[in-house]
């Protein structure tokens, strides 16, 4: 019966049995498997794995002759891992393990005297070793040679020191690590030491090279120090600070001498810098305050300007030479006669003659004037015939080395002027001219100055000194002074003086004492100084011919200033003699006598019989604005109002 | 008779030998003041020799140290020389003592020949390490004026040495050993690994044997001059 049915089954059985092999020996593997598994999932569930990777983090010797290396046990995996040390050292072939575990504490290997060999490569491995497993650590070559690190110095003492005749110190002494042998020179060690007192935040250190003593001489009394030490091997690294010593420092423990000299000589060295950078720094205005400068004159109706600009003549009008010196006698003043040079070539005023050197007299216009001295004495028209005439002819002319300021002003003749001005620009131009002509000066005669011909000199100082209360006059009029011309100093000082005085001065400045003072140096009045050359006008003519002049009159009426101070005006408005024909005296005009010069008015003072003989005070006439200068040489003759200020 | 006349013969060529180097120190020796003013006969005691030598070996081996690390830090990094410097320096053929003990037992004029022979076996390869750290791209000054320095100071040390023989065992005829270097065909390789490895062979070397010298001068110094109580 199962014959015939066996032959189908027979392959299904096979194919059967044949799967079920094949399922067996995949259950087989994956048990396997699955079994180790396991047996791995709990040795991790339980933490459990071979030992990290151990590091030699440190090997050191203290003395050349031993060391110790230390190493740094990685993770331990769990289970108790034990470590060994192996080395072979250069040169060998046979490896070694730790000789000494101990002595260096945990994880560490000591090498002995016998297991160290100087100057020899150590080749060092740490194994470390547990259930699981083992690593070892990376090899590490050392040589004891470059490795040597000192145990600190020790019995550091310290000792306060205080001789009798020396200064008193901190003596600090210490002794080698022991272990290092020094004796016998196998190392060289070398110290340094430290010390601060107890609250101090920075320690203060000293090297103290291979001695094994200190002295401490600078310390600060009734505080506690502390010192510490340590040392060097002459090839090695620095040991360990040792431990602190300290030492209370009495409070009589004296500062030295020194510290306090030092202290006193640096103090008086800064204070005697401070003084020295002071007195530089300051020095002129701390002089100016311990020795005032000498003010200069000022006058008043004396204007700056004018000296700036170079109209002198208004200047020394307005200043009034007549009452400098105060205390000198109108008679002194008298000048004795005029020089007036015929030649028309010679400088009218040789003493001048180096201030425009080159500026003798001007012929080209001479002619003109020439016969100025000669014919119209008498004759006020002709006066101004003869001022407008060189109107026309304007030219170069002089100027004083003064009033070469003045030059830049020159072109503006047409400055607008007070009340004046109209009339004393008009003249301008003539005074530009006439003042070409000649150095002309007014000539004055100073008191007792000796009159000669070279008078233009004198003039000039008489002038000056007529001018001055400060001395701004003789400032203003000396030929070498051309302090005379800076405006601010002279005539102010030279206007304050006066200015008290008289009350024209005040009109004299107000107006224009900018306006003359811009005329001023226009005029370029071949003045030394800045004293203005005006023209008066011929009162009359005594008869003793005396000339007596009157300031030419202005159109405006300035001449409310004329009137104020008659008194004060020294004008030398009277000609007292004709000499050789061609010498015109002036005299002094008593009746005008107090007036100073610049601040005199044309008008107010009246020529008056001439008290004394003098050079013309040429500033002193009334301040006619005529500007016709006064040219006292080539014949010239004088307009005393051309010096006076032509202010009115 | 031939043997009296010929060690007097030595001895007075000795004596003169001595006189002359003497005189040549006198000049060579900057800072040291050896030969004092006016002094005649410029007698240099073995106290000074002693100091100035050690004072040289110091500064040579400082130098040594210092041109070892630079050329280290400069050159040498991640390559990792040290582990194929291993004994490789040509001196090790010198036996030396290795340690304190060692060094003690040995007699000071055993001593001072092997100083001897260690400085002789440096003066080639100072004369060729000056040679090539020129020749180096890039010449590192650090290198080369320390090489330069070190190759001038140690001549002068083993004029010092020679002195010092002399005047520590006089008339002794020394038997000259030193160790031959053949390291200068690694120096001028072409390859730029080999060549760097030989040069830092060349310095770790001789970085060693200078402080070798220092060592065994403090000692000798120590121990002749101050009796082992320095």
């Amino acid at each position: 019966m199962a014959d015939f049915a066996p032959r189908q089954n027979e392959p299904l059985i096979h194919f059967l049995w044949k799967e079920k092999g094949a399922n067996m020996k995949e259950n087989v593997a994956s048990t396997v498997v699955f079994i180790l598994l396991l047996f791995l999932n709990t040795n991790l569930l339980n933490g459990q794995s071979p030992p990290g990777k151990p590091e030699i983090f440190k090997c050191r010797s203290p003395e050349k002759e031993t060391f110790t290396c230390w190493w740094k046990p990685g993770a331990d995996g769990g289970l108790p891992t034990s470590y060994t040390l192996t080395y072979h050292k250069e040169g060998e072939t046979f490896t070694h393990e730790c000789p000494d575990y101990k002595t260096g504490g945990p994880n560490s290997c000591y090498f002995n005297k016998k297991h160290t060999s100087i100057w020899t490569i150590y080749i060092i491995t740490v194994n470390a070793t547990n259930q699981m497993g083992s690593s070892s650590s990376d090899p590490r070559y050392v040589d004891v040679t470059y490795i040597v690190e000192p145990d600190p110095p020790v019995n550091l003492t310290l000792e306060l020191k205080q001789p009798e005749d020396r200064k008193p110190y901190l003596w600090i002494k210490w002794f080698p690590p022991t272990l290092v042998d020094v004796r016998s020179g196998w190392l060289t060690l070398q110290y340094e030491i430290r010390l601060k007192p107890e609250k101090a935040a920075e320690w203060e250190t000293h090297f103290a090279g291979q001695q094994t003593q200190f002295k401490i001489l600078s310390l600060y009394p009734g505080q506690k120090y502390l010192v510490q030490v340590h040392c060097k091997p002459d090839h090695g690294f620095w040991s360990e600070w040792s431990p602190e010593s300290s030492i209370p420092i009495p409070n009589d423990f004296s500062m030295t001498d020194a510290t306090v000299w030092i202290f006193v000589a640096v103090l008086s060295a800064v204070i005697c810098l401070i003084m020295v950078w002071a007195v530089a720094l300051k020095g002129y205005s701390m002089v100016t305050c311990i020795l005032p400068p000498v003010p200069g004159p000022k006058i008043k109706g004396f204007d700056t300007h004018l000296l700036e600009k170079g109209k002198s003549e208004e200047l020394l009008s307005a200043l009034g030479c007549q009452d400098f010196p105060p205390t000198s006698d109108c008679e002194d003043l008298l000048v004795e006669f005029l020089e007036v040079d015929d030649s028309g070539d010679q400088p009218l005023m040789p003493a001048h003659s180096k201030e425009h050197p080159g500026q003798g007299v001007k012929p080209t216009h001479s002619d003109p004037d020439s016969d100025s001295g000669r014919g119209s004495c008498d004759s006020p028209s002709l006066l101004s015939e003869k001022c407008d005439e060189p109107r026309a002819n304007p030219s170069k002319f002089h100027t004083p080395e003064g009033l070469e300021k003045a030059e830049k002003p020159e072109t503006n003749v047409t400055q607008p002027q007070g009340p004046q001005g109209t009339s004393v620009e008009g003249k301008i131009p003539s005074f530009h001219v006439s003042g070409s002509q000649s150095s002309t000066w007014p000539l004055l005669q100073p008191p007792g100055l000796h009159y000669s011909r070279s008078s233009y000199h004198s003039v000039a100082v008489v002038c000056k000194l007529g001018l001055g209360t400060a001395g701004a006059a003789p400032t203003l009029l000396d030929k070498t002074d051309t302090r005379a011309l800076k405006p601010s100093q002279t005539i102010e000082t030279g206007g304050e003086g006066k200015a008290a005085e008289h009350g024209e001065s005040e009109s004299f400045r107000s107006k224009t004492d900018q306006d003359a003072a811009r005329l001023l140096p226009q005029d370029k009045t071949p003045l030394t100084s800045a004293k203005p050359l005006e023209y008066v006008e011929i009162h009359k003519v005594s008869k003793d011919g005396a000339l007596a002049l009157l300031p030419k009159q202005n159109e405006n009426s300035g001449r409310a200033e004329k009137t104020s101070t008659p008194e004060t005006s020294k004008e030398y408005s009277k000609v007292s003699r004709v000499m050789d024909s061609n010498i015109l005296v002036l005299v002094q005009d008593r009746r005008a006598q107090n007036l100073a010069p610049f601040e005199e008015p044309a008008k107010e003072a009246p020529p008056s019989l001439p008290q004394n003989p003098a050079a013309v005070d040429l500033a002193s006439f009334p301040a006619a604005p005529s500007n016709c200068r006064l040219q006292l040489g080539a014949l010239d003759y004088l307009h005393p109002t051309g010096f006076m200020h032509p202010f009115q | 008779m031939d043997n009296k006349g010929s060690s007097q013969k030595a001895g007075s060529l000795l004596l003169l030998l001595l006189l002359v180097s003497n005189l040549l120190l006198c000049k060579s020796v900057a800072s040291l003041p050896i030969c004092p003013s006016g002094a005649v006969n410029c007698q240099v005691s073995l106290r000074d020799l002693f100091d100035r030598a050690v004072i040289l070996s110091h500064y040579i081996h400082n130098l040594s140290s210092e041109m070892f690390n630079e050329f280290d830090k400069r050159y040498a990094q991640g390559r990792g020389f040290i582990t194929k410097a291993i004994n490789s320096c040509h001196t090790s053929s010198l036996s030396t003592p290795e340690d304190k003990e060692q060094a003690q037992q040995v007699h000071h004029e055993v001593l001072l020949s092997m100083i001897l022979g260690v400085l002789r076996s440096w003066n080639d390869p100072l004369y060729h390490l000056v040679t090539e750290v020129r020749g180096m791209q890039e010449a590192p000054d650090a290198i080369l004026s320390r090489a330069i320095e070190i190759e001038e100071q140690n001549k002068r040390l083993l004029e010092g040495m020679e002195k010092i023989v002399g005047q520590v065992h006089p008339g002794v005829k020394e038997n000259e050993v030193y160790s031959v270097w053949s390291g200068l065909p690694s120096l001028q390789m072409a390859d730029e690994d080999t060549r760097l490895f030989a040069f830092y062979n060349l310095l770790h070397c001789l970085r060693r044997d200078s402080h070798k010298i220092d060592s065994y001068l403090k000692l000798l110094k120590c121990r002749i001059i101050y009796d082992s109580n320095c």
